[in-house]
């Protein structure tokens, strides 16, 4: 009895709609009302799912005969499911998702479910997803495998009051304007997802970016010297991130990863024989960070970036990496430089053995990146 | 991509029982079926649509038990043995056409006259108005085919008539079918056959001066015939034209009760 007053007042509500429709104008429907639903929700501007609901049998049997196939009397629902999905191809001929003038391909899932009572037969739920295409502002929707009408519910937002549009199958919908989502809240997100990204990249991640950053660290004992370094290493490697990620430079990881191991050799080895920052030094750690700039951009690419939140996602990273740095540094400072920089010792005892140690790493790193 | 789909202003209407060939005492499923070349989609019931939904058996007329806004539609009880002549008759529905549709529409389903009676009148409206009824039957049989009783008329608006009982039928025997419109005999009518195992292969004909045709309707899914009268609105009615869509089904040779 629950399951028969539910219908009466589906089919109640139904009608309120046709008649609240009729004084808008032409609102003549050409065809009885079927029994298929179609629900589109968009989940913060970022993809769509789409849900059609509509008889398991019915579908089947159009597939299969757009399919040269002869009819066959299938009733059971793990038999109609794997039938759907088997017809996928077919399905797709006559179901249209577009967004502005471009059409989606949708991933599509289909699964069938007995009726809600032991009269009514098995239900198909045929669902669509996919990103919504950067800067789309309109959605169209067009479904030709039911010859009745059918009512297209869409929501912006899980929350929010679907609003109805009733649709004769085949014919394609107005087209529905995409609410976006708020940016302040999507942007605040992308920035700390991305801040956190970079970070991680080096500490702990990036010990080859580790080592060159404490590399730089370990030549001298003064403020000036470590700030030229990073500030000419963190300008080079800015600059490589950004133009790689737009496509401006690229050169394959099989060069640049063993030139980044490389500049670590060398940056290592020069603190062996050398005690104060010459201008060279500055200049070279320029060139190295704009290696290591490549190296970053192919992470972050292999990471995924969302195309709505380029730049976001690019600055934030950059300076999470910088984050990263400085925390290598501090830590070496803490550590190593503040107890121990004054004494006599120092050079003997830990600049140099460690810049050996360093070395030595980053030579077997080299010849590990040129003979994988 | 190409949408290309079949007419998309003329669909059929008929009633697809469930099973075909019940026993005695079973409950069958009125299944009410939308659609183009026998691929239908479910008619949930309406209540606001329906007019006549009803069953006839040697015992008499009774309503047929509906589920309003549910597919099916309604359920039967099977009493006794013998052919059960369901039927579903609908209240017009309103329907406009843009004037080349609708003109398409009156050549798809054969409706000369009525192309003749707009051209003749030099019909230019861009927009043509429409009351369009469904007037669906179909025969059910349980127990063993007998010649006797055969089909029975429900008194629809139009109704198409088997005059033999198509589970009787033997091989090489052609079936009868009257039409009738508001009880007299159509002439002329096109009246067009399709089974499921081939729903484009169609067979058509007109009707004789006693709104009679006959096919051969071999055993083997389901059969559905077919036929649509189209009328001048009376004067005050919101439409021009009023048209009335008449439907037989039955499926000879379905076994026992699970045929489909």
């Amino acid at each position: 009895m629950t399951s028969h007053s539910s219908r009466r007042c589906r089919v109640g509500a139904c009608l309120g709609v046709l008649v609240a429709a009729l004084p808008c104008g032409a609102v003549v429907r050409a065809h009885e009302i079927g029994t298929t639903r179609v629900a589109v929700l968009f989940q913060e501007g970022r993809t769509y799912g789409i849900e059609i609901v509509t008889d398991a049998e019915a579908l089947v049997d159009k597939l299969e005969a757009k399919a040269g196939r002869s009819p066959i009397a299938e009733t059971r629902p793990a038999r109609l499911q794997s039938l759907l999905t088997s017809l996928d191809g077919t399905f797709r001929q006559r179901v249209k998702v577009e967004f502005g003038e471009a059409e989606a391909r949708p991933e599509i899932a289909y699964s069938v479910a007995p009726g809600s009572d032991d009269m009514s037969a098995p239900v198909a739920t045929v669902r669509l997803t996919g990103p919504i295409p950067p800067g789309a502002r309109h959605f169209a929707w067009t479904y030709a495998w039911t010859s009745s009408s059918y009512a297209m519910a869409v929501r912006n937002a899980p929350s929010e009051n679907p609003v109805t549009e009733w649709l004769e199958g085949g014919q394609r919908s107005a087209p529905i304007a995409l609410a976006l989502a708020a940016p302040a809240v999507d942007r605040l997100d992308t920035a700390a997802r991305y801040l956190a990204l970079g970070f991680t990249h080096i500490v702990p991640h990036g010990l080859d970016h580790m080592l060159f950053v404490l590399g730089i660290y370990l030549l001298s004992n003064r403020a000036r010297s470590v700030l030229l370094q990073v500030s000419a290493f963190t300008v080079a490697h800015s600059i490589t991130l950004g133009l790689s990620l737009y496509g401006l430079v690229s050169v394959s990881p099989r060069i640049v990863e063993p030139l980044i191991a490389l500049s670590i050799v060398y940056v290592a080895v020069e603190n062996v024989l050398l005690s104060e920052l010459r201008s060279w030094r500055v200049a070279l750690v320029f060139a190295f960070g704009l290696l290591h700039g490549m190296g970053f951009a192919g992470a972050l690419e292999d990471l995924g970036l969302e195309h709505s939140e380029f730049l976001t996602a690019l600055l934030t990273f950059n300076l999470g990496v910088e984050a990263g740095q400085l925390a290598v540094i501090g830590a070496a400072f803490v550590l190593v430089g503040w107890p121990c920089a004054g004494r006599v010792w120092y050079r003997s005892r830990v600049v140099v053995p460690a810049s050996a140690l360093i070395a030595s790493t980053a030579v077997f790193w080299t010849i590990e990146r040129l003979f994988p | 991509m190409v949408l290309c789909r079949a007419p998309l202003f003329a669909h059929d209407m008929w009633i697809e029982p469930r099973p075909f060939r019940p026993a005695t005492g079973e409950i069958v499923s009125v299944r009410l079926r939308v659609g183009q070349d026998l691929l239908g989609d479910p008619l949930p019931l309406d209540p606001a649509l329906v007019n006549q939904f009803v069953v006839k058996d040697v015992a008499g007329r009774r309503p047929v038990v509906r589920r309003d806004g549910a597919d099916p539609a309604g359920l039967v009880r099977v009493a006794t043995p013998g052919l059960l002549v369901i039927g579903y008759g609908s209240n017009p529905s309103a329907l406009e056409l843009p004037a080349p549709k609708f003109d398409q529409y009156l050549k798809e389903e054969g409706l000369d006259a009525i192309a003749a009676l707009r051209a003749r009148r030099g019909n230019t409206g861009a927009t043509v108005r429409e009351l369009f009824s469904r007037c669906a039957k179909s025969l059910v049989l349980s127990g063993p085919p007998s010649d006797e009783p055969g089909d029975r008329r429900l008194g629809f608006a139009l109704e198409l008539v088997a005059e033999r009982n198509p589970y009787a039928l033997r091989v090489g025997q052609d079936l009868p079918v009257r039409l009738t419109y508001e009880n007299r005999p159509l002439a002329g009518a096109l009246v067009v056959a399709m089974n499921r195992s081939g729903p484009s292969e169609k067979l058509a004909a007109r009707t004789d001066s006693e709104g009679r045709v006959r096919f051969r309707v071999p055993p083997g899914g389901m059969w559905l015939i077919k036929a649509v009268h189209m009328v001048p609105a009376p004067a005050g009615a919101s439409a021009e034209w009023m048209s009335f869509w008449a439907s037989l089904t039955f499926e000879p040779g379905a076994g026992g009760s699970a045929g489909r």
